[in-house]
């Protein structure tokens, strides 16, 4: 379970200060798909970065399944996120330098997991894209590159999945197919899937859609998943 | 643990394109620096095993002087008691040959003349060039051993005569090899061997020539050591030396050790070089890695793992580099030239264990130190940019102005204190790498002092480049004004780029110009109606015969030709205000003014001279032969260095005898004219009318080639016993000399420069990026590829300007700092060297730098774009 509690974000601007996200709390339970919408700016990166652990708040505390991140040093942190958060970004981020297979494996030799090598190709296979695993990012199409992402914060089977604007950078159908693998986690694993979209149809594909508009949160539906399937 | 390793394995295998230039730095230096020291490990230990050689024997006991029986009596009884296994004497000395006949008769030539008696050499081989083995027989009755030179230079051959001091000896024997003869002595001409005896019998040697008379002993080996102490104690008062060949085995070895040393700091500095680029590639390197680095700390890697990662990467790249670089080192002994391996003393050169390990260790270490800084950087990489999707460069926020207290305190909470501290730590650890490279934290201190103070100069100057060019950006023409732009862009690499080529160009120029220097000062010697014959040895009674002899032979319209008589003298004792010296060993204490002085007597200043204090006796009548005390007159340096002064009294050990003087003034000689003369003691004339002494006549003899040689030659014939000087061919002895010196710090300098040249093309290939990108949004914009160019070059010739301009600069200062306060010459700006170096250095890195950024000009910037 993910719980924010009073958090906020405020940054420095020139001689003023600007608050991103105003002081809010929420709560996600375990085996969720979460989908946080809201227009350019209203702060739905910020709110995941800080669930991520990415970014300190300013004000409250993130706690996940009883650890108050907050309270984490930076190392303490990448460890953290190592064992309990997978993260797939809009611009996908894989290491320009490593093959698909390799960039699976880093996480898992991160931890120092034994039999590395066996779960990467596992997992390239749940993604389809065994035979391209020692293909290059660069060689890779974007929504490739962005199932190798998948599978990489899949690596330590973390409970928690975050994903930032997944499909942004991706065609409608190509990004489709990448929300239907984030769900598809969701169900196989009950791993907890927050995704933050500013795409409508999207975040109509998960169970709760919490809008932001200008750092506030303005709605929280939930959908029963039968009426969206 | 295996992550780190295999991180740092993939990030080499995906970059090593990139950091091919991180290992080629490190591997120039390494290999300077295990080249630099196998040669002269090599040398050492070839010639430490020629030490008796070079001795000639366990012990010897020389002399300037000839041996008095005083001397010979006590010095027989002191070799008396200790356990000599055999004993000769030699005597050596420079002196006039010429042949007997045939076309080379018109030529006469100094030489080196070496009489020897049947048991020598006791140790070492004298090698004769047909391969006969050398015996005493090849010498009895008038037979000479000559070196191959003088074959030439006289025009003669193996059984022709050669007449020295007036005697015929027939040449029966060409020399190729002799002991004792030290690599790169200097000597006044080539070597000629000549029987004892018949040497003797020539009377060439009168009191007071110029010679060395040597006793050498065989000595069992325990009694090496108390005889030479004992000997020196006693002797040392009366102008004997005494060598063993345990003294000079120390004193090769601390001769070749201090030169490994330096000759290691010089690799050191050009590895500095070479850390330079170390650290511009790691700079530009860890910037284009910062997403990478996001990632990795997003998906769980720790700071420290991360850090250990490229830690680990640049020990390969070190070792890498440092492989590469002994490989280097073996090409180029192995490609030494035959000609450089036997003027630096003839021995097996070869890579050394000692040499290598050094070199390796050196090369990881400066790898190591100078990637640290940058590497740090890692450790402030925020996984969050990866949310934002930048690049990760610290936002440049606009700060108040740097003299306000907010200014100080906004950059003091910019500083990451860990990243200076580790700066200080890499100051510090290579001033203890350059201290144990020079075997001396002194030097170490002073080597990156110096290089501290060129970065700051470099760095100001930089600064200031980058402010002065600044109304340039609003020139007319767009390539200028982008070029002007692209100096001060974030991330430029000005400095880096000055600093390598500027510390290049600096080392070229300067040595360039110290040589335009020096042989510029030789030639002023040379020219206008400047003497350039000495004569030496020329015995009271030829004085007037030789005046009359050279008078109608000097060149047209030289002046007079000059004598002089000229006596050998020692201070032994000074009795004065300030200081008060009463025995030999107190003056010994001294320094140099223990040394032989050549003195004369005249009665008036020469036109070089004048008087800064008392007063010359010039006009008044010579003094009384037996006046005691007599008076003398100083040269202005012995009264600031050794603060004798007017009214002190000095003694003097002149040929033996003791003698006193009252210094009655003190002259200064202006030495840069010192061909009229140049003593330290000029005495009143009348004392030494009949002491043994010997003149010297200056002469300028003509131009001709042919009238010089019929000089000598007529010379030698007449007077035997005289020693002709030739300074047109000193001259020419020494600028071979100083060519090859020059060539020998050219060469160092030269890779330097390379290693400048090559931070400049890593520099350039390490912006790249950022300028391709720069290129690809211009040329949508409408650039050619012509303007493109422009730019570019517009940019690195002002570069290479400014880096030669800096490099020449130094150079000057380098130079007038030698000339003036170490060699005492006048200064002589060498201006066609520092320009031609400025531009020489400014096309350089204008070809260099366009060359490199070849695909930034053809790159379609479609692709650039879509990559972005």
């Amino acid at each position: 379970m993910i719980e924010l509690q009073g958090i906020s974000k405020t940054v420095p601007s020139g001689d003023a200060s600007l608050t991103i996200v105003h002081p809010l709390d929420l709560r996600i339970d375990a085996g969720r798909v979460v989908a946080i919408t809201g227009p350019s700016g209203s702060g739905k990166s910020t709110l995941l970065g800080l669930i991520a652990g990415l970014d300190a708040p300013s004000t409250g505390r993130v706690v996940i399944d009883g650890t108050d991140i907050t309270a984490l040093s930076e190392d303490a942190l990448a460890r953290f996120r190592g064992a309990r958060i997978g993260f797939v970004f809009q611009f996908f981020h894989l290491l320009p330098s490593l093959t698909a297979w390799e960039n699976v494996r880093v996480p898992l030799e991160i931890a120092g997991v034994s039999g590395a090598s066996a779960r990467a190709d596992a997992l390239l296979d749940e993604v389809g894209l065994s035979p391209r695993r020692h293909h290059y990012p660069s060689q890779l199409s974007g929504g490739e590159q962005q199932r190798v992402a998948i599978a990489r914060a899949l690596a330590n089977d973390p409970p928690i999945l975050l994903a930032d604007e997944p499909t942004g950078n991706l065609d409608s159908a190509t990004g489709r197919q990448v929300i239907d693998r984030l769900i598809d986690v969701n169900r196989r694993r009950g791993t907890t899937v927050v995704l933050v979209t500013h795409d409508a149809e999207l975040a109509a594909l998960a169970e709760v859609t919490v809008a932001l508009r200008d750092g506030r949160i303005v709605s929280e539906t939930a959908v029963s998943r039968a009426a969206t399937s | 643990m295996t992550f780190v390793i295999r991180m740092a394995l993939r990030e080499i295998r995906a970059s090593w394109r990139r950091l091919l230039f991180f290992f080629v730095c490190v591997a120039v230096g390494v290999g300077a620096i295990v080249a630099l020291r196998s040669i002269i490990q090599s040398m050492r230990t070839g010639l430490a095993h020629e030490a008796r050689a070079l001795v000639g024997a366990d012990v010897a006991i020389l002399t300037s002087r000839a041996w008095t029986p005083e001397v010979r009596r006590d010095l027989d009884a002191r070799l008396a008691d200790a356990p000599i296994l055999a004993r000769q004497e030699l005597i050596e000395t420079p002196t006039m040959v010429r042949p007997e006949t045939g076309q080379g008769a018109a030529i006469a030539k100094m030489v080196e003349l070496l009489a020897v008696q049947p048991a020598y050499p006791f140790y070492g081989r004298i090698v004769l060039q047909d391969g006969r083995p050398y015996s005493y027989d090849l010498l009895r009755d008038h037979g000479v051993l000559v070196r191959p030179e003088l074959l030439a230079q006289l025009g003669v051959r193996a059984g022709d005569t050669l007449v020295i001091a007036g005697r015929p000896f027939t040449i029966r024997g060409v020399i190729s090899q002799e002991p004792g003869r030290r690599v790169g002595a200097f000597s006044f001409g080539s070597r000629v061997i000549v029987g004892y005896d018949d040497f003797q019998a020539t009377g060439l040697l009168s009191f007071g020539s110029r010679a060395s008379y040597q006793i050498l002993l065989r000595v069992r080996d325990d009694g090496v050591t108390p005889l030479v102490t004992t000997l020196r104690r006693e002797f040392r008062d009366r102008f004997v030396g005494v060598r063993s060949y345990k003294s000079t085995e120390d004193q090769i070895g601390d001769d070749l050790m201090r030169a490994e040393n330096y000759l290691s700091l010089v690799g050191f500095v050009i590895l500095i070089l070479g850390g330079i680029g170390v650290w511009s590639v790691t700079r530009v390197f860890v910037r284009q890695k910062i997403r990478s680095v996001a990632i990795l700390k997003c998906v769980g890697a720790t700071t420290a793992q991360v850090l250990s990662a490229y830690v680990v990467q640049v020990v390969f790249l070190g070792l890498a580099g440092s492989a590469l670089g002994v490989a280097l080192a073996k090409l180029a002994i192995v490609f030494l030239p035959a000609a450089v391996a036997v003027a630096l003393g003839g021995v097996r050169y070869g890579l050394t264990a000692s040499a290598v390990w050094q070199g390796v260790g050196v090369g990881v270490l400066v790898s190591l130190l100078f990637s640290l800084v940058p590497l740090l950087e890692v450790r402030r990489v925020r996984p969050l940019l990866l949310l934002r999707g930048g690049t990760g460069a610290a936002a440049a926020d606009v700060l108040p102005s740097w003299w306000t207290a907010a200014g100080i305190a906004a950059r003091l909470a910019r500083i990451d204190w860990l990243q200076a501290g580790a700066a200080v730590f890499m100051s510090l650890a290579l001033v203890a790498v350059a201290g144990w490279q020079a075997s001396s934290l002194r030097a170490g201190l002073i080597v990156c002092g110096g290089f501290a103070a060129v970065t700051v100069v470099l760095h100001l100057a930089s600064s200031g480049i980058v402010w002065a060019v600044r109304p340039a950006a609003r020139a007319r023409s767009f390539s200028l004004r982008h070029a002007v732009l692209s100096l001060g862009r974030p991330g430029n690499q000005t400095r880096v780029i000055l600093l390598a080529v500027g510390l290049g160009s600096f080392f070229v120029i300067g040595v360039r110009a110290m040589q335009t220097n020096l042989l510029r000062q030789l030639t002023l010697e040379l020219s206008g109606s400047g003497a350039d014959m000495f004569l030496i040895e020329i015995l009271p009674p030829q004085v007037d015969a030789m005046r009359a002899f050279l008078t109608p032979r000097k060149a047209p319209d030289a002046p007079d030709p000059r004598l002089v008589p000229v006596l050998r003298a020692r201070v032994t004792g000074v009795r004065g205000r300030t200081v008060n010296l009463s025995s030999y060993e107190d003056v010994r204490a001294r320094g140099s003014l223990a040394r032989e002085y050549t003195i004369t007597y005249r009665s008036e200043l020469e036109p070089n001279e004048k008087v800064i204090a008392g007063r010359f006796w010039t006009g008044e009548p010579p003094l009384a032969e037996n006046a005691q005390p007599a008076e003398v007159s100083i040269e202005k340096s012995l009264h600031v260095r050794f603060h004798i002064d007017v009214g002190d009294t000095v003694r003097f050990d002149i040929v033996g005898r003791p003698f006193e003087a009252t210094v009655t003034s003190v002259r200064e000689v202006q030495w840069s004219d010192a061909r009229n003369g140049g003593f330290m003691f000029v005495f009143r004339p009348g004392p030494f009318a009949r002491a043994p002494q010997t003149w010297i006549g200056i002469v300028k003899a003509p131009d001709d080639p042919t009238a010089r040689g019929r000089l000598q030659r007529d010379l030698v014939e007449r007077f035997p016993n005289v020693s002709v000087i030739d300074i047109r061919e000193i001259l020419m002895t020494v600028q071979r000399a100083l060519d090859n010196v020059s060539l020998a710090i050219s060469v160092v300098g030269g890779v330097a420069f390379f290693s400048g040249v090559l931070i400049l093309i890593g520099a350039v290939a390490m912006t790249k990026f950022q300028r391709v990108y720069e290129a690809a949004i211009l040329r949508t914009l409408g650039a050619s590829t012509r303007m493109l160019g422009a730019m570019l070059a517009f940019e690195y010739a002002g570069l290479g300007l400014l880096a030669g301009v800096i490099g020449a600069a130094g150079a000057l200062a380098l130079t007038w700092a030698v000339t003036r306060q170490v060699l005492d010459i006048p200064w002589y700006p060498a201006p066609w060297t520092a320009a031609v170096g400025a531009a020489a250095t400014t096309v350089l890195v204008a070809a260099v730098g366009v060359g490199a950024s070849y695909d930034v000009l053809r790159r379609k910037p479609l692709a650039t774009l879509r990559a972005e």
